[in-house]
């Protein structure tokens, strides 16, 4: 009986990192959406990839139980909410069996509460087998719509989801995922990977879409979450985010937690880096112009 | 007469003639292949008592050189909480009372 972990494919480690998951979340009670990947119904998947790890959309009120629990099991967090992505939607665990799983708080796009549109996922939800255990997926018109949606912040590497969920889509279909849009409140993002984003000028998420899909500099982006945010409260919490040192990332980039001193010298070089890229767009009008 | 099949809690992909089996939450995976993933998928399809005869029969060896080895790796399995004894017969008469 061979207990090696090299030899286990990453098609196959996806998959038990998805039971494993559930199985936890059955234990103590979390509510959890298994969503892209492994858990996508055939039918939107143009290919037998899996992906990279698992991505799973928690209940909001649940999400501190399951951290709690995963850590007991193992589970070692990769990078946090704060730190882990622009919109501070999902974290990333490691274990040295299943490999990565991302926890969704919300899903980037998506205008409606966080526990509200969770309840409407929720609310008709199917159960595919992983691996033997039974896991909870959004229904299939809802699998599409977060595929669209993703993709919309993924302007390279997951746009290969597009032909398969939207392009090839028949009316039907389309209707089905165009209603979910409506009730989710999630138009600018479904514009921005589908086309038409220029009909939402006027809408306070549109830059923020627009630098996403298309592309731009880090500071424009920045602009943009502030635009973007619903409150000032919110806004306040983008702008107080926005100088920090991702300290994640630098921990990754130097394979060891930095010393305070690093996170210092990395919170100088941070703005210094918008002010490089300020100056260069400055230049570029300049030049334009 | 006696049944197999994957413990609670234990999750399972056969893929490629392998088989990876995870006790759950925790692990590891364990990896079985060649005549290891062949008795694993031949213990889910038929009585326990019959086991070692359908291994025979899939890998043209004589009954008799094989079935204490086929034995004793269910035991093992057994042991590692990946595989589970159950006995239809009580099942379905617990039903019927039921």
């Amino acid at each position: 009986m061979n207990g090696s972990q090299v030899s286990v494919p990453l098609s196959v480690r996806l998959r038990l990192g998805h039971a494993a998951v559930q199985h936890l979340a059955d234990q103590i009670g979390v509510d959890l959406l298994h969503i892209k990947g492994a858990a996508v119904d055939p039918s939107l998947r143009p290919s037998t990839s899996f992906g990279s790890d698992v991505d799973v959309l928690v209940r909001p009120d649940h999400v501190a139980r399951l951290d709690r629990t995963l850590r007991d099991h193992g589970w070692r967090l990769y990078s946090t909410f704060e730190f882990g992505s622009p919109f501070g939607h999902a974290q990333t665990y490691t274990h040295d069996a299943f490999g990565y799983v991302d926890i969704h708080r919300f899903f980037p796009g998506i205008r409606l509460a966080p526990g509200p549109a969770f309840d409407r996922l929720w609310s008709d939800r199917g159960v595919v087998d992983i691996a033997g255990v039974g896991c909870a997926v959004p229904s299939v018109p809802a699998q599409a719509t977060l595929l669209i949606l993703n993709a919309a912040r993924s302007s390279r590497v997951h746009q290969w989801d597009l032909p398969a969920v939207w392009n090839d889509a028949t009316d039907e279909h389309r209707a089905e995922i165009e209603a979910l849009i409506a009730e989710l409140d999630a138009p600018v993002a479904f514009a921005a990977a589908t086309g038409g984003l220029e009909r939402y000028r006027g809408e306070r998420d549109y830059r923020l879409w627009k630098v996403i899909s298309e592309g731009g500099s880090r500071s424009a982006e920045w602009r943009a979450r502030v635009r973007a945010a619903p409150n000032l409260i919110a806004a306040a919490a983008v702008v107080a985010r926005a100088p920090l040192v991702n300290v994640d990332h630098l921990a990754h980039r130097l394979g060891r937690r930095p010393t305070r001193l690093e996170i210092v010298a990395e919170f100088f070089v941070r703005p210094a880096r918008a002010i490089g890229e300020a100056w260069r767009a400055l230049r570029r009008r300049g030049a334009s112009g | 007469m006696t049944r197999l099949r994957p413990a609670s809690g234990v999750a399972v992909v056969e893929e490629g003639g392998v088989v990876y089996a995870a006790s759950l939450p925790d692990g590891p995976i364990v990896v079985l292949d060649g005549g290891a993933a062949a008795i694993w998928v031949e213990a889910l399809d038929g009585p326990r008592s019959t086991l070692a005869d359908r291994v025979a029969a899939i890998t043209d060896a004589a009954v008799g050189d094989i079935r204490a080895d086929v034995e004793s790796f269910v035991d093992e399995l057994v042991r590692r909480g990946l595989l589970t004894e159950r006995e239809p017969d009580r099942d379905r008469s617990a039903a019927a009372r039921g």
